[in-house]
């Protein structure tokens, strides 16, 4: 029987304005991804400053900065400088006005003040900044006698590497830092497409109840099939329904990944590799707490939309659900900072986290086997307790109308 | 071979709505399910079709729990009609009786069969939505015929159809009728409910009233109507106590005769009044029957 409940939700809604236009939305999101990098490059080049023209105005008789400024001016594209001291300070004012320059920079001891006819233009002022600062440190260092050598070793990094130890190997494992970001932009990736698939597929089986109730079907339906069936049906079908559009979504995105070099997903990974160096273990993981999270959510998705009579109402049921996600959410991405923290280790067992902190964490850290059986298990037998809460909410919520139940007529319900 | 409703009770927390209820239906019957508003005649289908278990009591076909019986034994139009609105007629059609237990193939050629019976033909493609609400209620109609069930309970079924769909569907049950199957129905019309039930149940605030045969019912009613055409004096009936009027029409005064009036005493004085044209002793409708047991207008 289920298969027939399932056939009927997803070629009833495959068809539907609504998911056709998510869908090619969705497409369109992967495709432009893919034009972005070309796109950010212009959109950066628009807002950063282009030619930096300073006039400086310095008091007489100090050792002067003007000289490193010139030296940098050289070195640099796009940067002049020129000396204003024999000039009045209010010519100066008007020359910087008269001839648009970018500022006059005004030099009193240790104190420089920018003066400009546009003080909002943040990225300018960065970079005289920057270029101030280039040219003090270099005055700074002739004055205390140091060569242009020592001057780059003193601000050269430290050569920063870090080696994980396990009681497995002795020596350690060097960690690869520039795969560990990877790891984490994918893991974040991952993460969120869980996210938005409990919201809005849990959100879709949700409205899907309250409409089969709000057409009155569901007697019918209920007088043929169990109600678990339904809901099994309901929630398979519209499963199935996501599982498509991620198809074709994720297919885009492979599709462009191997037309460019600037491909979608390696843009949004963050990585230039293609695709297939995502590790197959990650895919297995994410589809396994993808499916068991789903299952727990959408079942209780589904025993809201039993408590409505319209799928107006909808939206006042699931509130709290959504919250449940959005904690899990937040759990995982706190747990990507420390993913072997206790908060993390917690919210990794809880059922209503798990699917999301879980993933992240074995996807960046290495949980213990036994923490992984732990998680898997306490999900798996909350899929099949929820599924049966939710059974017994949706039985009786299907055929009630009118006033919606208080949360403890629900838990009398259920324990009946 | 019947369906048997032993002792059924269910309440919603405070209230009974159906309060220790035993009827029995014979298979193959015509049967009237009859009640005022709110007397508990959903709850009381539902809990015969599964819907919702009973506090106390069970349903049983031929000792049979009904819940054991296959999906393909009823078919049911519940009084709230519902239908997915997005779906295509055809396409409906056959998922319903899909969830009835057919095959693909035969719900497709049932499909057909219907359509063709109910001249739905044209709107084959149109979604449930675009129809009319009368052709609506025919499409869920045929959704609970699709796979001849043996038991077919139908509340309200003519009400929002025209007089050439109410025949048809009135042909449909009676040649399913005359198959043997079993077919409840409940109306508010007591008419339609006069011209096809053979036995009805009557229940009032989950209590049962009335129980059996439509013709004995009436006949234990005794023949207490009287119906009386005079041309003379028509008030003549003022001064004979424990009469009362219950209708008059144009061609006729009906009136209720009181306990121990001798209806010989009534035409004595009827002749005497004038020259009575029509003088009958007829067994109440289901409509006086109905009034007269649960005191409210139907």
């Amino acid at each position: 029987m289920i298969p027939v409940l399932v056939k009927r939700e997803f070629t009833s809604r495959v068809k539907g304005t609504a998911y056709i236009i998510t869908t090619i939305l969705g497409v369109l999101v992967f495709v432009g991804l893919s034009f972005l990098p070309p796109l950010i490059e212009r959109f950066s080049a628009s807002i950063t400053p282009g030619q930096i023209d300073l006039v400086v105005y310095e008091q007489p008789g100090k050792s002067s900065i003007f000289p490193f400024l010139q030296q940098v001016s050289v070195e640099r594209d796009g940067f002049t400088v020129r000396s204003g001291s024999d000039l009045d300070e209010r010519e100066a004012y008007r020359m910087v006005l008269d001839e648009g320059l970018s500022g006059l920079l005004l030099v009193d001891g240790p104190l420089y003040t920018l003066v400009t006819a546009d003080a909002s233009n943040m990225m300018l002022n960065d970079e005289i900044e920057n270029i101030l600062n280039l040219a003090v440190s270099r005055h700074n260092a002739v004055r205390l006698g140091l060569s242009a050598e020592d001057v780059s070793s003193l601000f050269s990094p430290a050569d920063f590497r870090i080696r994980e130890v396990s009681p497995l190997g002795e020596d350690g494992e060097e960690v690869d830092s520039a795969a560990h970001a990877q790891a984490m932009v994918l893991a974040y990736f991952l993460l969120f497409m869980i996210y938005m698939a409990l919201i809005m597929y849990g959100n879709m089986v949700a409205s899907g109840v309250a409409e089969e109730k709000s057409s009155r079907i569901m007697e019918v339906m209920v007088s043929t099939v169990k109600p678990l069936e339904l809901m099994l049906g309901k929630i398979i079908g519209v499963g199935s329904l996501g599982l498509l559009q991620f198809f074709i979504w994720i297919g885009t995105g492979l599709l462009m990944n191997t037309m460019g070099s600037s491909g979608a997903l390696g843009m949004m990974l963050g990585i230039s590799e293609p695709l297939s160096t995502i590790p197959l273990d990650t895919v297995l993981w994410f589809g396994l707490y993808f499916v068991l999270g789903y299952f727990l959510y959408a079942s209780i998705f589904a025993a809201a939309g039993a408590l409505v009579s319209r799928v107006e109402e909808v939206s006042q049921v699931v509130t709290i659900i959504m919250m449940l996600i959005m904690v899990g959410f937040f759990g995982a991405y706190i747990s990507f900072l420390n993913p072997n923290s206790g908060f993390a280790v917690a919210t990794s067992l809880i059922p209503f986290t798990s699917p999301m902190v879980m993933f992240s964490r074995i996807v960046l850290g290495s949980p213990s086997l036994m923490e992984v059986i732990a998680s898997v298990l306490v999900l798996l037998v909350s899929v099949l307790v929820g599924a049966w809460i939710s059974g017994k909410i949706y039985r009786i919520g299907i055929l009630m109308y009118g006033k919606r139940l208080t949360l403890r007529q629900v838990l009398m319900l259920v324990r009946e | 071979m019947s369906l048997i409703a032993a002792e059924i009770t269910k309440r919603f927390r405070d209230v009974t709505a159906v309060d220790n209820l035993t009827f029995s239906v014979q298979g193959g019957s015509l049967f009237g399910f009859l009640g005022p508003n709110g007397a508990g005649k959903t709850t009381t289908m539902r809990v015969v079709l599964g819907i919702i278990r009973p506090d106390e009591g069970q349903v049983t076909w031929n000792g049979t729990p009904f819940r054991r019986l296959g999906r393909g034994f009823f078919g049911y139009l519940p009084e709230e009609r519902g239908l997915y609105p997005k779906m295509r007629v055809a396409e409906h059609l056959e998922f319903l009786g899909r969830i009835h237990g057919l095959d693909k193939r035969k719900a497709q050629i049932e499909t057909e069969r219907w359509i063709d019976r109910f001249d739905l033909g044209e709107l084959r493609h149109k979604r449930i939505e675009e129809l009319s609400k009368g052709n609506q209620q025919k499409v869920q109609t045929i959704g609970t015929m699709l796979h001849d069930p043996e038991l077919l309970v139908l509340d309200e079924p003519f009400s929002g159809l025209d007089p050439v769909n109410t025949a048809l569907l009135k042909e449909v049950l009676l040649e399913s009728h005359k198959r043997g199957k079993t077919i409840i129905f409940s109306s508010h019309r007591m008419d339609q409910v006069e011209e096809i039930c053979e036995d009805i149940v009557l229940i009032d605030r989950g209590r049962l009233v009335l129980h059996g045969n439509l013709r004995q019912i009436k006949r234990s009613m005794g023949r207490q109507i009287l119906r009386i055409s005079l041309e003379g004096n028509e008030d003549f009936w003022y001064k004979i106590p424990g009469m009362e009027l219950l209708t008059s029409r144009a061609d006729f005064q009906e009136f209720r005769l009181g306990e121990g009036v001798d209806p010989n005493y009534v035409l004595r004085e009827a002749m005497q009044a004038g020259q009575v044209l029509r003088f009958e002793l007829v067994e109440p409708s289901l409509d006086q029957i109905f009034v007269e047991k649960v005191g409210v207008g139907a």
